[in-house]
């Protein structure tokens, strides 16, 4: 019997980054195959190509045996390819049935709505889903919102079902309901793909496990034969430490988090009873997963998000309740992982948002009139000190490359004392010189004196910089490392299996 | 990657990344001239002679002396309207209760008067601070109400215009109600509690008020720090939090100014053209605040010259009223369709378009 889906040789590329580097991908009929990765492994480019949402620059695609040149979303669709992506595609104001009946369109309204309800039915008596077809998507569950999506897909006759991390969103009850499901539907004939980086699904649910690694597949085997700290040492690689960056000095404790308990905007608490410490002089690293809590933290320790509990404090004072602007002058300075929701405001010049925190410093004129030659003056200091490419003082942000932004960002944060600096995945999506020039200046702020909170799901870039790791899990500290680290271990407690 | 240009035809459209602000400038200078074009479709359809258009439109209210003397009187409140709107939008706080912030101001001048507050030589300077004070409060409510319950100011701000004006109706018709009559309006100021005259037409130094006030915002709003903060708040509110802006603050401050000016507003109708208090004081001013901040782009400086032209509209569209009989509402028209146009435009401010070969 042929493969489901086979994939050979499948390059993809990124503005010269190849995020793709000839994967050789395989999967059966009847069976859960689980492909494993950290993130930015390549899971779900892998599966975008499939899905017909990025076209490959090279590889061959084969389903059932028959070769296909996928050259669209519409087209895998039209093969029998679903995907249920980690974001979901539904429209919120509309019912369950209108939004399945959008993704498979009837001819007439009437009849097609009445058709669409009885499929919906149908399939969810089927898998035990108790969906009401007539219900609003923003009235249902998220769990619930991802069943309407597996129905969408389901609906229009996908054989080949791809699920990008599907659990990272529920609890555990509903995970293992949802996993059991995915067998259901496996086992009625599909071919199931599930996009993970959770070491025990693939262990218990998959039939077959793909670990993928930097782009590459390093490894397509039986669940069976292997065990969680195999799996995990294949998914983090056994690259030897780079110890280009030298241990700084650590001094008295500047920050101290303990007992954090906080939530998402959606209700969903992601930070449970975190506790952690960085002192001076040295660069904490933050590991772990993404949506472990690691967005609400650093907006906890910026002050635009207040905690459910706990206690935060900065050079032994109680800073929890306090405004963003009085712990900026207390020396909190923070290069947040998306510039543009709280780093930077693309609308306006360079001038102003590089000078927008240091107005109150003095060198900025009066409170009546702020003094633009000043402004000026310091920009362009800044600019130059900084190295940011295409920027004049009056440029607007948007037009700034992502390098270039988060450089912008650098010399604001970083170019005045800091006692504490929060970077959150200060790196993504630069290129390799901009990165080593933003570790560069975290380095140079840490030998300061400052302490440097480094948050990030880039395993390398932690185990290269920080001087203590901890590993962030289901919201909480679950592990931590000295140097030298470990980078298996580290790994191990990152897929929860410490 | 998602194409950003879309094909109809043999017509390509594009989306564009930045536009220069002479382009800008000059999309919206065509799609007036286009409304003025409609504008005078409709007057010809009006049977008004397409010849004498030109002198009773532009003559007659710009360059005969009674004519812009009518225009600089209208023109003073207007300037401040449109600047109360321009200010409060720039926090993204949609002020729609410029009307009721307008009568509360004249409510505040008024009392001054009715309650003879201070020495007779302050009163007009009492009168003022009177006026800034009823439009603040007035606009304090929608603000609390919006800070700390989220309630939707669109909503708060509009409906709080009828009980402004329900509440002047209701003191008029009687305890503030002149004795001697038989209209309901208060009684009238004497000579000291009014603006004086210029001496061009009924032009009364509440100009130099209005354009004083429209420099001082100006000040606030492009130069001083609060302007920087309230830039920040209005295009990027988690961002500005985060830079360490008192957001809250920023916006109360912002939106009390704005209150303020339109209270000012009413200072100036009240102390300088009606010297009573009326429940028709503020009709017209509120809508036409939003529609002047519109069209200057919440631009301070566009707001003086804008609320110039939009005075001129009213004193040309009376002149015509009067040498036609044409209705009242024609004015309104003339200036929706003009909206509409600016408004139309913005398309090709985001898009080019452009024809394929």
């Amino acid at each position: 019997m042929a493969h489901a889906i086979q994939m050979d040789g499948i390059v993809k590329a990124f503005g010269g980054k190849r995020v793709l580097d000839d994967v050789n991908f395989s999967a059966e009929w009847g069976q859960v195959h689980a492909l494993l990765g950290e993130n930015g492994a390549g899971k779900s480019s892998l599966m975008n190509v499939l899905a017909g949402l990025y076209l490959p620059e090279d590889g061959t695609i084969a389903l059932d045996g028959t070769a296909e040149r996928i050259n669209g979303p519409a087209h895998a669709r039209d093969l029998g390819i679903g995907m249920v992506h980690q974001h979901f595609k539904l429209v919120r104001p509309f019912s369950v049935a209108e939004n399945v009946m959008m993704a498979n369109q009837q001819r007439s309204w009437r009849t097609g709505l009445r058709q669409t309800v009885a499929t919906i039915e149908k399939l969810s008596a089927e898998l035990g889903f108790e969906i009401d077809p007539m219900a609003r998507i923003d009235r249902i569950s998220v769990a619930e919102q991802q069943r309407v999506e597996i129905i969408k897909v389901l609906a229009r006759g996908a054989r080949y079902l791809v699920l990008d991390e599907p659990t990272a969103v529920l609890t555990d009850a509903e995970s293992e309901r949802l996993l059991a499901t995915t067998r259901d539907i496996a086992e009625k004939g599909a071919s199931v793909v599930l996009i993970t980086h959770k070491l025990r699904e693939a262990l218990e649910f998959a039939d077959w496990v793909t670990v993928m690694r930097a782009g590459k597949t390093v490894a397509s085997t039986n669940s069976g034969d292997l065990s969680a700290a195999d799996l995990a040492c294949l998914m983090v690689g056994t690259a030897p430490p780079d110890e280009s960056v030298a241990p700084g000095q650590a001094g008295a404790e500047v920050l101290s988090v303990s007992n954090l308990q906080a939530c998402r905007d959606d209700g969903v608490q992601t930070v449970n009873d975190l506790s952690l410490a960085v002192q001076g002089g040295e660069i904490y690293g933050v590991a772990g997963v993404g949506g472990n809590g690691q967005t609400e933290l650093a907006e906890i320790l910026m002050g635009v998000r207040a905690p459910l509990g706990g206690e935060v404090k900065l050079d032994s004072e109680d800073i929890t309740k306090r405004h963003p602007r009085t712990r900026r002058r207390r020396g909190i300075r923070s290069v947040p992982a998306d510039r543009f929701r709280y780093g930077l405001s693309p609308d306006l010049s360079v001038g102003d948002n590089y000078s927008i925190t240091k107005l109150t410093s003095g060198s900025y004129g009066s409170f009546l009139w702020v003094s633009q030659s000043a402004l000026r003056k310091n920009t362009r200091a800044a600019i130059k000190s900084f190295e940011i490419q295409g920027a004049g003082t009056a440029t607007r942000v948007g037009l700034l490359s992502g390098g270039n932004a988060q450089k912008l960002v650098l010399a604001r944060e970083l170019s005045d004392d800091s006692r504490l600096i929060i970077a959150h995945s200060p790196t993504r999506g630069l290129d390799v010189r901009a990165c080593a020039a933003v570790h560069e200046h975290l380095v140079a702020a840490r030998d300061a004196g400052a302490a440097v909170l480094l948050i990030s799901e880039d395993l390398d870039e932690i185990l290269m910089l920080s001087d203590r790791v901890g590993v962030l899990n289901r919201g909480r500290i679950v592990g931590e490392f000295s140097r030298p680290v470990n980078r298996v271990s580290v790994g191990e407690c990152m897929a929860g299996h410490a | 990657m998602l194409s950003r240009s879309l094909t109809f035809g043999r017509l390509n459209l594009e989306a564009r990344q930045s536009i220069s602000p002479w382009l800008h400038g000059l999309i919206i200078l065509l799609s007036v001239v286009v409304g003025l074009g409609i504008s005078v479709l409709l007057l010809i359809a009006s049977n008004i002679d397409v010849s004498s258009i030109f002198e009773e439109f532009i003559v007659l209210t710009f360059f005969d002396n009674a004519g812009l003397a009518d225009v600089l009187l209208e023109w003073a409140p207007l300037i401040l309207v449109g600047m109360s709107a321009a200010v409060a939008f720039r926090v993204n706080f949609w002020n729609i209760g410029l009307e009721g912030q307008f009568v509360w101001g004249a409510i505040g001048t008024t009392m001054i008067m009715l309650y003879d507050i201070g020495p007779d030589g302050t009163q007009i300077y009492l009168m003022c601070i009177g006026s800034i004070i009823g439009g603040a409060i007035w606009i304090a409510v929608p603000l609390f109400l919006k800070l700390r319950l989220g309630v939707s100011e669109i909503i708060s701000t509009l409906l709080l215009n009828y009980v402004a004006g329900l509440f002047v109706l209701n003191q008029l018709f009687g305890a503030w109600q002149d004795p001697e009559a038989v209209y309901y309006k208060s009684a009238q100021f004497a000579d000291h509690q009014r603006l004086p005259e210029i001496g061009f037409g009924h032009v009364h130094v509440g100009l130099y008020v209005a354009l004083g006030a429209a420099l001082l915002v100006w000040v606030l709003i492009e130069r001083s720090r609060l302007g920087k903060y309230m830039k920040f708040v209005g295009s990027n509110t988690g961002m500005a939090l985060a830079a360490g802006i008192p957001v809250t603050l920023v916006i109360a401050a912002t939106v009390l100014m704005s209150g303020a000016l339109s209270g000012l507003g009413g200072y100036l109708v009240a102390a300088g053209q009606e010297y009573r208090l009326t429940i028709y004081v503020a009709i017209g001013y509120g809508f036409s605040g939003i529609v002047v901040a519109f069209l200057a782009r919440n631009n301070p400086f566009a707001v003086v010259v804008v609320s110039f032209l939009m005075a001129g509209l009213y004193v040309a569209g009376e002149n015509i009223q009067v040498f036609y009989g044409l209705p009242e509402a024609m004015i309104g028209l003339i200036q929706s369709i003009i909206v509409i146009c600016v408004v139309g435009s913005d398309f090709f401010v985001r898009y080019r378009l452009h024809l394929v070969k």
